[in-house]
């Protein structure tokens, strides 16, 4: 999973209190970007389930009488959900076991975040990378704002159209522009190029 | 959510959500409807009320489809589809343009007139866009109202709205990052506001078209084809 991607949560909790409350939580989580569904009943949170595939539910221990992770799992052997148990008192370390992972009422949102990012392995941005251009992708850049062709930048460059095509997508992907026009503002914002070099 | 039904009265939707008002004036209805219900205003200003009330309904709950009770009237859905267009491209677009135009200083000394540039590309793709519709699906299903021959124009319909908004989501990010520092404030402002304003609407249109306008063409078809086999028989 990649950071911001957006995940489905089932929320299946008894007290109405912190279902509200973990809604509005989940909504809030940083990193993360988050769907919550209510789950009425047992019955409503199986249906959910199938419905929504959900990378993440969320149950109460004691939703629905004592809940049986087990039996969920059982009965919907195709769906590959993380079970977390929400802990509004203390949970005995048995309970605990049958969980992949437990949020307690008093955890920040934070530590909420990091637990559910951890369970489903969100990456985390890689800024880094996103900013840097490479030299090459640099060149492309100005040849792009110059008005070239990418069958003309591969002839410049020596590189195959295809290879062109990909640095652009590159370009695109790191810098959130892919039109011609855009990048030809990048390049003069950015000095690459002077603004007499650009053609219209 | 319930939805308004045709004994609501007319003012009271427009109370409730001012965006309204467009919808109103794209169905052809104009203001100064008193107390009516309505269904009595459209019933006054020969508008289908059902069709008008499934986008009303749409729009306000979210842009959720409910499918409707009754068939919508395709051509009632057509002449609100193509006044949006109109509605778009002759007024919206030149109106942001001009305000873009004074708020940035355009002038060839700096970027300015590549972000001009840019708006301009958008928005004749949007505008290749629409004529396409216009010309080609709109036509095709007002023929087909008339007895045409059927054919698959309908088919890849929804794939260059994301390209349209894609576009527009780059040029608002080139115009916040890049823009000079000279520009006008309150005017940059404004037409910012306008653009994340018409994106809005913009959504709310291609929506329109993907979740009523094709499920409504369907139907048609559907019907045509039990016409034909009905026929045959």
């Amino acid at each position: 999973m990649r950071k911001n991607d957006r995940i489905s949560i089932i929320v299946a909790e008894t007290s109405p209190i912190v279902a509200a409350g973990l809604n509005v939580c989940l909504k809030r989580l940083p990193g993360i970007s988050a769907i919550p569904y209510e789950a009425r009943n047992y019955e409503n949170l199986t249906d959910l389930i199938r419905e929504h595939h959900p990378e993440i539910v969320m149950v109460s221990p004691s939703f629905c009488g004592v809940f049986d992770p087990g039996k969920l799992r059982g009965s919907l052997p195709e769906e590959e959900f993380k079970l977390v148990a929400i802990e509004t008192g203390s949970l005995s370390s048995q309970t605990r076991q049958l969980y992949d992972e437990s949020v307690a009422v008093v955890d920040e949102l934070n530590v909420m975040a990091e637990k559910l990012s951890r369970l489903i392995n969100i990456r985390p941005d890689d800024n880094e990378e996103k900013d840097s251009l490479s030299q090459r992708e640099k060149e492309i850049i100005i040849l792009v704002a110059k008005g070239l062709t990418n069958k003309e930048i591969a002839d410049k460059l020596f590189l195959s159209v295809h290879t062109v095509i990909t640095h652009r997508r590159n370009i695109a992907r790191k810098l959130e522009i892919h039109s011609a026009t855009g990048l030809a503002i990048y390049a003069i914002v950015n000095h690459l190029v002077d603004l007499k070099e650009i053609k219209i | 959510m319930e939805g308004y039904t045709p004994d609501h009265k007319m003012a009271d939707l427009i109370a409730d959500d001012y965006r309204l008002i467009q919808v109103m004036s794209r169905f052809g209805i104009r203001v100064g409807f008193g107390n009516m219900t309505v269904r009595e205003v459209c019933d006054s200003q020969n508008v289908d009320c059902n069709t008008f009330l499934a986008v009303v309904n749409f729009i306000t709950d979210d842009n959720i489809a409910a499918t409707p009770a009754t068939p919508l009237s395709l051509d009632s859905l057509l002449g609100f589809l193509k006044s949006s267009h109109s509605y778009f491209l002759e007024y919206c677009f030149p109106a942001i343009r001009r305000k873009l135009l004074e708020g940035i200083r355009i002038r060839t000394s700096d970027v300015s007139f590549l972000i001009l540039k840019m708006y301009d590309e958008y928005v004749d793709e949007v505008r290749t866009h629409m004529e396409y519709e216009d010309r080609t699906v709109f036509s095709y299903i007002s023929g087909r109202l008339e007895g045409a021959p059927a054919d698959n124009t309908v088919t890849t319909y929804s794939d260059h709205h994301e390209q349209v908004a894609d576009k527009l989501r780059e040029l608002k990010g080139i115009i916040l990052r890049y823009c000079p520092e000279d520009a006008d404030v309150n005017l940059l402002n404004a037409a910012l506001s306008d653009i994340y304003r018409t994106e809005k609407e913009l959504e709310s249109h291609c929506l329109v078209e993907d979740c009523l306008l094709v499920p409504a063409i369907r139907l048609m078809e559907q019907k045509k084809q039990g016409e034909y086999h009905h026929e045959e028989e």
